[in-house]
């Protein structure tokens, strides 16, 4: 089908991230009341595409088929697509680049993405059994490859090894996301702030990583808003929020077929790069902002080097130039990131998306001073698929 | 009654051994579930395979039903090499899943250049904690896990089961 238009962001809205007092169904009308305030000309039988991107739903709120559950409570009547879709960590983001698909080819109008995820359960550590099925359950979780930090303490030390990466270095990431997440009210730790001495001092979770290495799991929803730019001129008055290009990857799901020399080296994310940016028709220098998947400090630093903001084995040293500060060459994770805004799986890339579309917009909290491109990445799970979505204010010519 | 509360007993060690497919952290390994039981069969002889392809050659791992490479089902069981060089590891203490003792150590494991296996995240049992190193020898070793309980034509058959794992060729003192 031909392209015939170009799939804008128009805005969203975005839930309490944290340890939440509250079903999954209640989060996502959150999201969705928040998603409305953003963009008051938007009915919700306006909405003709509903995309549900979460893993937990069926596991922990007894909502296989959540579609219709989201469809019932917020009052919708989609015509064209009402799917859930699970990508794990990079379920909205992945919701964003089916959404740009089915607007650009003519299939839907206005699409919703939302994500969420309810984490915490009565019985906290079953959560830890669901962590056996994001991996590859019957190989790599029966070694014990569950909760995430051994298995990112692991690559750390390894780039450590082979790249002279620091535990300081390290912490400038959780300082710098911590005092970004600081200043929004969503996030699961605001107001938190930190210092390098508090991120050392912390308590060991996996060496190398102390607490704040490390960002926490949450119950969490958001939702945004895709839709054509001619509708969007209907609907906003705001500045449009190109979708300029995408990619995903994915190589392997269990460790046997890791496709790095080591756990060190993230080729599947740098090939998912090279996808979006041959895209978006741009480069990795073109980036003026971007929110990056920082489940783990480390995770941030190699993002940095395999997206191609600084060169193999030196994101340590990028991170600690202050490059990612709101001042910086390149400004990370502006809402807080994983690390303070938390992580409701299904949930984080629309959470993203939507800090880069108000940074273009220029209303954001910590607003970088005149972007022009934006860049969003999620990982998920154990590094076994990379997204990427680049943003821009003009559509690709 | 008597086999199903022995499979209660058997099951995932949570909830005092009751709580058990929910939370199982094993493969269903038996032959009415599972078409790569041969491997598990294996593991009981001391066995490390996988599945080869007789057509275009390539040996996947973890094991299938078709070639991943191209996709024929004329597949036959390889041995994998059984030792296995210590790259980077990771020792947890706290938060290791209920069944998972500490420290629950994983590694990064190399198998050497001339194996089809290049690479595997492996646990390493039989270790004390602190004492494994960078570029340690292990060796794959065999385990029974808990067994499971399965339906077949309405009688209650309980599945044995075995897992592998890679421990210090050289024990530490």
């Amino acid at each position: 089908m031909a392209k015939r238009t170009n799939a804008v962001i128009l805005g969203g809205g975005v839930s309490k991230f944290g340890v939440r007092q509250a079903h999954l169904l209640d989060m996502i009308q959150e999201a969705a009341k928040a998603c409305s305030d953003d963009i008051p000309a938007l009915k919700p039988t306006d909405i003709d595409g509903l995309i549900v991107c979460t893993t937990l739903a069926g596991r922990h709120s007894n909502a296989l088929n959540t579609a219709p559950l989201v469809v019932h409570r917020l009052g919708l009547r989609p015509t064209s697509i009402c799917i859930r879709l699970d990508t794990l960590c990079a379920g909205s983001n992945s919701g964003i680049i089916v959404a740009k698909g089915l607007v650009e080819s003519g299939i839907s109008d206005i699409v919703l993405v939302t994500g969420a995820e309810k984490v915490y359960l009565p019985q906290r550590w079953e959560t830890n059994y669901t962590q056996l099925m994001v991996n590859d359950h019957d190989w790599d979780s029966a070694m014990g490859l569950g909760v995430p930090p051994p298995f990112f303490a692991m690559i750390a030390r390894m780039h450590m090894k082979r790249y002279g990466t620091t535990k300081e270095q390290m912490a400038h990431v959780s300082v710098a996301n911590y005092n970004y997440g600081s200043t929004n009210p969503n996030a699961h730790f605001y107001p938190r702030t930190l210092t390098i001495e508090e991120a050392l001092s912390a308590r060991l979770i996996a060496d190398p990583f102390t607490l704040f290495d490390c960002c926490p799991l949450s119950d969490g929803a958001s939702a945004v808003i895709i839709t054509s730019e001619e509708r969007a001129k209907d609907l906003s008055d705001r500045p449009l929020v190109y979708i300029r290009g995408t990619g995903q990857h994915a190589t392997h799901s269990m460790s046997a077929g890791w496709p790095g020399e080591t756990p060190a080296e993230w080729p599947h994310l740098k090939k998912a790069a090279e996808v979006a940016y041959k895209n978006a028709r741009v480069s990795p220098k073109d980036i003026d902002v971007a929110q990056v998947h920082d489940c783990f400090t480390i995770s941030q630093i190699i993002e940095m080097e395999e997206l191609g903001f600084c060169q193999k084995g030196e994101g340590g040293d990028y991170v600690a130039s202050g490059a990612i500060n709101i001042d910086g060459e390149r400004p990370i994770n502006t809402d807080g990131g994983l690390i303070s805004c938390g992580h409701p799986f299904g949930a984080s890339g629309a959470r993203q998306s939507l800090e880069l579309c108000k940074q273009l917009q220029g209303r954001a909290i910590n607003q970088v001073k005149d972007p022009k491109i934006a860049l969003a990445h999620n990982l998920s799970g154990a590094s076994a698929q990379h997204t990427v979505v680049i943003y821009g204010t003009e559509p690709v010519e | 009654m008597a086999d199903i509360q022995k499979a209660q007993i058997e099951g995932t060690p949570a909830l005092d051994g009751r709580y058990i497919s929910e939370m199982d952290m094993w493969p269903l390994e038996c032959q009415e579930f599972n078409r790569n039981y041969q491997f598990y069969d294996n593991l009981r002889e001391g066995r490390f395979t996988t599945t080869k392809c007789q057509k275009c050659g390539y040996i996947a791992f973890p094991p299938g039903v078709i070639c991943p490479k191209c996709w024929s089902d004329d597949l036959e069981w390889v041995d994998l090499p059984q030792r296995a060089r210590v790259v980077a590891f990771t020792e947890t203490q706290a938060g290791a899943p209920i069944g998972f003792e500490p420290p629950l150590i994983m590694a990064w494991l190399d198998f050497g250049k001339d194996s089809p296996l290049k690479h595997l995240l492996g646990r390493i049992i039989n270790c004390p904690e602190g004492k494994l190193k960078e570029g340690d020898e292990v060796k794959f070793v065999v385990f029974d896990v808990p067994a499971h309980p399965i339906e077949v034509k309405r009688e209650t058959k309980i599945c044995d089961r075995v897992y592998y794992a890679f421990e210090p060729v050289e024990k530490a003192a």
